[in-house]
């Protein structure tokens, strides 16, 4: 096991300690830069009532490099493809040192309250979220309900 | 909770925080941080938009990318500026948190004054005397004791005496000071008087140190502490050799093998390794450096050199490990679905502890409005 920055070591144990609502999150027994995570659907969103599972990964270069994130479970957004990639910009190029996984996965709950489909990744329910919202919603309070319950 | 027993937490020492009556010190508290390492400031410096880091922290960033962390304004390297103000603060913060911690928390429950304590009248000094005296005859020395007002006159045991001072001599009372000793009326321990009421407030406590030695030891103390102080400034004087100036960072792009070999053995640095090993060591020794000119209490170079060679081993097994292993093997359908067969029953604990810690914050709403800590937590 490497030296583990301290920074990480604090981070880790605020987040097991008082995560925020809806959202845990505990790292693997032999990598603590490997956690495993559960966030619940945010309130009147589709999405409401199931409980993701996500896996988040800190590289080397974290927290000069944001962490790596994707979803495991199945899941109906725009902004989230079939293998569970996210597009959120703090992932990518909005990435600061001063975010934290907190602050990540707070950002992640709060897509799923907010799908934006004009910055899609998947591509063919962005598609369907534009042209029959309903039904697109619809789709997603199935998935779900089949998938994340 | 029994998930903060994690074994690879157990090294971690974290300082405890303030009693959360107290809002205005945890937020003193947390001002004191970088907002990167989340650590108290070290070498703190500002960049051209206001913010400030450690000066390790800002240049490893600015490494990465040419932004604040906080902000997101375009910032150079060139606009870091130590800030002497902040590494005060922050070095007088260190030192008086334990002090502040200990006052914020709960009176402990005073210990009842030994008993025996009354029994013993004798009196020591005849500048000024304590006596016990039954109630009913607190009225004869009424006149004497309320002459002098702030006098300890209440009673601690209220059923059957009252503790009266009476000045003997009333000349000599008015010669003393602050700093000359006398009986504590209670107990008959010696101290100098401006810790009288104190010591009674405590509930008579045994003094810690003989009061006649006090001064000297006081002396000595101070000696030692300035001996401290002298000897800390010190730490630097063992790197004369090598030039205590800020490193110009080299084009890579344009160096050779032997241009940076020759950077890393002007500071005694190891040598070995390929273009691209000798440049991440050469950078990362370029921030620990430049760093540590922005503080008051540098390092040693030897200090750096270890910590350079730490970071760098530990980077080594990291690669060596393989650490990305179980994030390739998510991309694939299958590992996906195998790795969520293996950890399905950690997810399935996670599941019902988000379940449960939700249904229990609800009832905690209902009872009073009790989410607003949480929004301010989550900046």
């Amino acid at each position: 096991m490497s030296a583990l920055p301290k920074r990480i070591l604090k981070e880790t144990e605020r987040l097991m300690a008082d995560s925020p609502p809806g959202i845990s999150a505990a790292p693997k027994d032999d990598n603590l830069r490997h956690f495993d995570v559960t966030v619940a659907g945010p309130e009147s969103s589709p999405y409401e009532g199931g409980v993701f599972k996500l896996e988040l990964f800190l590289p080397e270069e974290y927290p000069m490099n944001p962490p790596k994130v994707r979803f495991l479970t199945k899941i109906y957004h725009p902004n989230i493809d079939k293998l569970g990639r996210i597009c959120l910009d703090i992932l990518k190029d909005k990435w600061s040192p001063a975010l934290q996984i907190r602050t990540v996965l707070l950002s992640i709950q709060a897509l799923l309250g907010a799908p934006n489909p004009d910055d899609p990744l998947a591509n063919d329910v962005a598609q369907n979220w534009k042209e029959n919202q309903s039904a697109a919603i619809a789709q997603a309070r199935e998935w779900t309900r089949q998938y994340a319950q | 909770m029994d998930m903060s027993s994690h074994p690879l937490l157990s090294a971690l020492d974290e300082p405890a925080p303030f009693p959360s009556q107290y809002p205005q010190l945890r937020r003193l508290d947390r001002s004191m941080v970088c907002q990167i390492c989340k650590e108290p400031f070290t070498g703190p410096v500002t960049i051209s938009c206001g913010h400030s880091f450690c000066s390790a922290c800002i240049r490893s960033s600015l490494e990465v990318m040419k932004k604040c962390p906080s902000c997101n304004e375009t910032v150079t390297e060139g606009s870091i500026r130590r800030n002497r103000a902040l590494e005060e603060m922050v070095d007088a913060w260190e030192e008086s948190r334990p002090t502040l911690i200990d006052l914020a928390q709960p009176p402990r429950k005073r210990p009842a004054p030994p008993e025996t304590s009354h029994s013993k009248a004798s009196l020591s000094s005849g500048v000024k005397r304590a006596r016990l005296s039954p109630t009913g005859s607190a009225n004869a020395s009424g006149s004497a004791s309320g002459s002098r007002s702030g006098s300890p006159t209440k009673s601690r045991r209220a059923n059957d005496v009252v503790v009266e001072e009476i000045d003997e001599n009333e000349d000599d009372v008015l010669e003393l000071t602050e700093n000359d000793e006398a009986p504590c009326p209670l107990c008959q321990a010696t101290m100098p008087i401006s810790s009288i009421p104190l010591h009674i407030e405590k509930g008579c406590p045994p003094p810690k140190a003989k009061p006649k030695s006090n001064g000297v030891l006081g002396k000595g103390n101070q000696k030692a502490d300035w001996k401290k102080v002298f000897s800390g400034q010190g730490l630097g004087g063992k790197t004369k050799e090598v030039e205590m100036k800020r490193i110009t960072k080299p084009n890579y792009a344009l160096s050779s093998p032997a241009d940076l070999r020759a950077i890393l053995s002007e500071y005694s640095l190891p040598t070995t390794g390929d273009k691209p090993t000798l440049q991440s060591r050469l950078q990362e020794w370029i921030i620990l450096f430049n760093s540590n000119l922005d503080t008051s209490h540098p390092s040693s170079l030897s200090a750096l050199r270890a910590k350079l060679a730490e970071s760098e081993s530990s980077k080594r097994r990291d690669k060596e490990k393989g650490k990305d292993e179980v994030v390739n093997q998510l991309a694939s359908k299958d590992g996906l679905a195998k790795y969520a067969s293996v950890k399905k029953s950690e997810f399935e604990r996670l599941r019902r502890e988000i379940i449960e810690r939700d249904k229990r914050r609800k009832d905690a709403e209902e009872g009073k409005g009790d989410g607003k800590e949480n929004a301010i937590e989550v900046e």
